[in-house]
């Protein structure tokens, strides 16, 4: 038992300081405009989702996602399971394996880094009081 | 009893510390298994998305389990169904694929002995610390079936504190050892401010180094994910772009004018062409700051009519009472600008209307 237990101590001390470490290396300097999708993601066990507006903007228009697609033009507006996506709902309209990678790549989008809370990120100037 | 209670509390903690760094090899199979369960088999076994049988149900892994192990082997490896294979982790080996099916398959046992030995329900994912009170209020905990044991897994902190009261050090590290990890998992991911930003000129300004980094620099990619390596690099498609001095630090606008980016207007359809319309509306505004003018021709390059009338501007001359104190709670403009299209720090992108200055004041009425 007292084999297990130190063994259980020194991991937790290992994984406590590679986490601090990993929040204190890297400023968090993401692109102006990624939204990280995470209200469901890490309670389910993977990464959250990082979505870049800056890579889709240059193949699609704003309205093919906001209106063709119904992404509603708020963070935390569209609950987006992976169940529609793989339904070919949301991100699955394109995320098919036709007109982008499918479903099964699954880390390319559950790219983000563990514990990053949902939202919009890269330095966004009108989300709430306080900011100026 | 002890070496397997051990090994279970080292697969835990393993688990945990993969998923932090996703570096550490778990050793001894059965902590495997379960890494790889959560990595890659959860999302859908979890939940039970696209009639993914669920991880515990006895009733739906039955069948499966009586055709024998070597074909969920098989299944796993090659796909069935909504299952890609692999479970769509193409990197895992034929071992890690292995020690997770023996994972579910002794998660769908265990669950399975419970429920005919008729004992109460198995502690299904609890929160560890009501599950310790628990443990420790109850003294038929001492005793508890040796069919439910192994689904203590799920609860390491649980174990030695009902095993082992009289080892300390070991309750104590029970008890507190999820404390660092679930405080460093919790905690957002943002740098505490270094002495060279505190004395930047402008913290509100992202210092050169910080621009337009790759993702797996830009502190919400995960620079362990093998996919964050093969996602592009921001730079790498704004080099052709016109630059600007705010947001991605691209020139939208330019750029679709210059047609150096070719956006599809329909999802499918690359020569469906926006439908354009040029109108520009003039707001006056107080004091002495230039007006505003709004082009409806570089929006409707975009956007469409729906997207902006009638929910967030009301198509209706003297409808809208803008303020930029709304737009920066995210309001009107403010859904886009700021956010996603250039932010609001560049004032004469929109106020670019000077005001006609009077020669001589004018006379008094």
């Amino acid at each position: 038992m007292t084999g297990a237990a130190a063994r259980w101590r020194a991991l937790v001390a290992v994984a406590a300081v590679v986490a601090v470490a990993a929040i204190d290396a890297t400023p968090a300097a993401a692109e102006y405009g990624d939204v990280v999708i995470n209200r469901r993601a890490e309670r389910g066990g993977v990464r959250p989702v990082v979505f870049p507006h800056w890579f889709h903007r240059i193949r699609f228009r704003c309205k093919v996602c906001h209106s063709e697609l119904g992404f509603r033009m708020r963070a935390g507006a569209n609950d987006v399971l992976m169940a529609d996506v793989i339904d070919g709902k949301f991100c699955g309209m394109c995320h098919n394996g036709q007109t982008a990678w499918g479903a099964e790549q699954c880390d390319l989008c559950h790219s983000g880094k563990p514990g990053t809370p949902p939202g919009i990120q890269g330095g966004n100037e009108t989300r709430g009081p306080g900011r100026w | 009893m002890t070496p397997l209670r051990g090994s279970s509390l080292h697969g835990r903690t393993a688990a945990l510390a993969l998923a932090l760094v996703a570096a550490f090899a778990a050793p001894g199979a059965r902590a495997q298994g379960k890494a790889v369960y959560d990595q890659a088999c959860g999302v859908c076994h979890n939940a039970g998305i696209v009639g993914a049988p669920k991880l515990g149900d006895a009733k739906a892994w039955e069948p499966r389990i009586k055709q024998g192990v070597p074909a969920l082997y098989a299944v796993a490896l090659g796909g069935k169904g909504g299952m890609p294979a692999r479970g769509g982790n193409l990197n895992l080996s034929d071992t890690q694929v292995k020690s997770a099916v023996d994972y579910i398959v002794s998660q769908a046992k265990v669950r399975a002995t419970t429920a005919v030995a008729s004992a109460p329900p198995a502690a299904a994912p609890a929160p560890a610390t009501r599950t310790a009170a628990a443990v420790a209020s109850t003294p038929a905990a001492q005793s508890p079936p040796a069919s439910a044991l192994p689904t203590s897994a799920a609860q390491p902190p649980a174990a030695p504190a009902a095993t082992a009261p009289t080892d300390p050090p070991a309750s104590s590290v029970a008890k507190f050892a999820p404390g660092p990890t679930t405080v460093a998992a919790a905690v957002p991911v943002r740098a505490p401010v270094s002495g060279a930003q505190a004395n930047a000129f402008n913290r509100l300004l992202r210092p050169p180094a910080q621009r337009n980094l790759p993702p797996a620099e830009d502190g919400i990619h995960d620079p362990a994910n093998d996919g964050t390596q093969l996602l592009q690099p921001p730079l790498e498609a704004f080099g052709a772009l016109p630059r600007s001095n705010a947001g991605n630090r691209v020139d939208w606008v330019k750029a679709l004018a210059e047609t150096r980016i070719q956006p599809r207007v329909d999802r499918v359809d690359p020569k469906a062409e926006a439908v354009v319309m040029d109108l520009n509306i003039v707001r006056e505004v107080k004091g002495s700051m230039p007006d505003v003018v709004y082009p409806h021709k570089q929006h409707t390059e975009w956007l469409d009519c729906s997207n902006c009338h009638p929910a967030i501007f009301v198509p209706q001359k003297g409808a809208n009472q803008i303020s930029m104190a709304g737009i920066l709670l995210g309001e009107k403009c403010g859904v886009c600008h700021g956010k996603v299209a250039f932010p609001v720090s560049e004032c004469r992108l929109c106020h670019s209307k000077p005001k006609p200055t009077a020669a001589t004041a004018a006379p008094a009425r």
